[in-house]
């Protein structure tokens, strides 16, 4: 074995590398519940636990910090599974605490594939209205739609990560290139004529001219939502064809023209599209009698395909979620004087993972007490028969 | 060194960290119905001077959560918020003429205090002020622990000559506006009642803990 694959193996089955991670993770756990406060929960988790490093700007450059969630969980995985291999040695006596172990591994992998395939988006459906597309709570696209033929339309998104780096965007089938000029990640529209003495729009076309964008800081409250803006001119073979503004508020409302077709364009929710539609029927806001305080909500909805094999009524409650292809829909919230519905929209692959590794540790453990209980009543009986 | 190897390591990891992106995708579906822009802004009806409660249909960023409470005299009369008012109230003269009490609220600063006073001003056909002038035109107030700075605008040389009560304050990371508009006469009359209305304003009281 040469040097450096033995320096390899050392690192990855030391006891001390087992500690140093623990001791990572306790720090990391306890500056992300303090810096809760500032960033929310979901802000939290992103920064500190679904990221290799914690990154913190210095100027516009993000430097990494300290170790993030998967870094320390990546390394506690390999680093368990490492030392295993090396000294694992089939006993019985050693069973329970070798599926203790197993379990924990299967923990680790199921955290890290929950945080890589888990999506998260909602559906807002009013009585009346089918939907196959779910929103994505918090991650906006620009959205141009070219509306030519009456009955497609052909969607080109592009995500607000994108546009927030400000680079140029070609992308095919648009005969036009993207060029970002400004971008706001969050910021208040107002009316034009209420403001006066408000710099120059770089909008020139749509409703633009009209508006003033101003911006504001960054919400991090579970309860706010952001609003970016962002002034995008899209540029032809011959030259600039004009700048929009573009706002989440205005969703994809305004039109482009240009070389004989048409377009809509704006900022909206990033959707993901499902090869099925829900119908919402009826929504039910049943409360304690005498009460405002809610006993129960509930959601009749109609899941159809396009081929037809498909077409049931479905009521989807609290603790009742749809289970669809691969697809699990809760009954998230309730607007019900407006008759609207918003259910959440969870993709898991991996949800049954932690229940799995959770009964081998709970096993493991059981197995391990057990056998060490019966070797002490063993001793103990035979000590009483020699005395 | 022992683990010389663990530097190189990590400073892929981080390289493989900073290579996460997003990409463009573009797909076809079925015609949807496009959203409908607000009529304000599509030109089909007239742009009132009234600004920002004429923009009362198009979905604007609103300061969410716990917000301040008043209590209004008995002689204004309550009207619907709406998802940008957080109250609004008719106030009327003996005469029965009619002022618009209106009470917003926006996440940060909304441009800074000149820039609001601007706007107001702005509505009633005034000239913006110059940050030299704000002492002059604005009376800070303080109330519950709740700074306010109050303005009061009056244009008769307008067409409609129209009068603008004002009163912002900051809480909770928003600026919340109380402004009543309308016929000179009738803010006038109405003067002292929002000066009094101004001080039931406060914030929630802080949540039990369990």
């Amino acid at each position: 074995m040469n040097d450096t694959v033995r320096q390899f193996r050392d690192f990855f089955v030391s006891l001390k590398l087992t500690v140093v991670l623990l001791a990572l993770s306790l720090v990391l756990v306890f500056a992300a519940t303090l810096d809760q406060v500032n960033l929310g929960v979901w802000a939290v988790q992103e920064k500190y636990f679904r990221s290799i490093f914690v990154l913190w700007p210095v100027g516009d450059i993000p430097v990494p910090v300290f170790p993030g969630g998967y870094l320390i969980g990546g390394f506690l995985l390999v680093n368990l599974v490492a030392a295993h291999l090396y000294r694992f040695q089939f006993t019985w006596r050693k069973t329970g605490i070798q599926l203790a172990h197993f379990g924990l591994i299967l923990l680790l992998v199921g955290e890290l594939l929950t945080g890589l395939w888990q999506e998260d988006y909602q559906m807002r459906l009013t009585e009346g209205e089918s939907k196959n597309y779910s929103e994505s709570y918090r991650r906006n696209e620009l959205a141009i739609i070219e509306t030519t033929d009456p009955k497609i339309d052909d969607v080109v998104a592009i995500p607000e990560a994108l546009l927030a780096r400000g680079d140029a965007i070609q992308q095919p089938p648009l005969p036009f290139r993207v060029v970002v000029k400004a971008y706001y990640p969050n910021a208040v529209l107002q009316l034009r004529s209420g403001t006066p003495g408000a710099a120059p729009s770089p909008a020139t076309q749509g409703v633009g001219p009209k508006l003033v964008a101003i911006p504001v800081p960054l919400t991090y409250k579970q309860d706010e939502q952001n609003w970016p803006v962002a002034f995008v001119e899209l540029v032809g073979a011959e030259g600039p064809i004009g700048t929009w503004l573009v706002s989440a508020q205005l969703a994809a409302s305004q039109t482009v023209a240009y070389a004989g077709r048409t377009w809509r364009i704006g900022l909206r929710a990033e959707r993901a599209y499902k090869p099925f539609a829900l119908t919402l029927l009826k929504t039910r806001h049943d409360v304690y009698l005498g009460t405002d305080i809610p006993k129960n909500f509930s959601s009749r909805v109609r899941l159809t395909t396009p081929d037809g094999r498909e077409d049931r009524e479905v009521l989807i409650y609290m603790n009742n979620p749809l289970r669809y292809a691969g697809l699990t829909f809760y009954q998230y919230q309730m607007d019900s004087e407006h008759a609207t519905s918003v259910l959440q929209v969870v993709r898991n692959p991996s949800w049954l993972i932690p229940y799995v590794s959770c009964a081998l540790i709970s096993f493991g453990l059981l197995f391990q007490f057990a056998l060490h209980l019966a070797g002490f009543v063993t001793k103990r009986r035979g000590r009483a028969q020699t005395a | 060194m022992r683990f010389r190897f663990v530097v190189p390591l990590l400073a892929s990891l981080a390289l493989l960290a900073a290579c996460r992106e997003q990409k463009v995708t573009s797909y076809r579906v079925p015609r949807e119905q496009p959203e409908p822009l607000p009529p304000i802004l599509t030109g089909e009806v007239p742009s009132p001077a009234a600004g920002m409660a004429a923009m009362a249909g198009t979905p604007v960023t609103t300061a969410t959560g716990a917000g301040l409470t008043w209590s209004a005299p008995a002689a204004w009369t309550a009207k619907p918020a709406s998802a940008m008012r957080k109250g609004s109230y008719a106030v009327t003269s003996e005469g029965g003429a009619e002022a618009d009490l209106s009470i917003t609220a926006f996440p940060g600063d909304v441009g800074g205090e000149l820039a609001n006073l601007n706007r107001w001003r702005g509505q009633i056909q005034l000239p913006p002020l110059a940050e030299a002038d704000l002492p002059a035109v604005t009376t800070r107030l303080s109330v519950n622990g709740l700074e306010f700075v109050v303005v009061d605008f009056d244009n008769p040389q307008a067409e409609k000559p129209q009068r603008i009560l004002g009163a912002s304050a900051a809480y909770d990371g928003a600026t919340w506006f109380f402004k009543l508009m309308g016929p000179e006469a009738v803010v006038a009359q109405a003067k002292p009642a929002f000066l009094d209305f101004l001080k039931t304003v406060r914030a929630p009281a802080p949540a039990a803990q369990p």
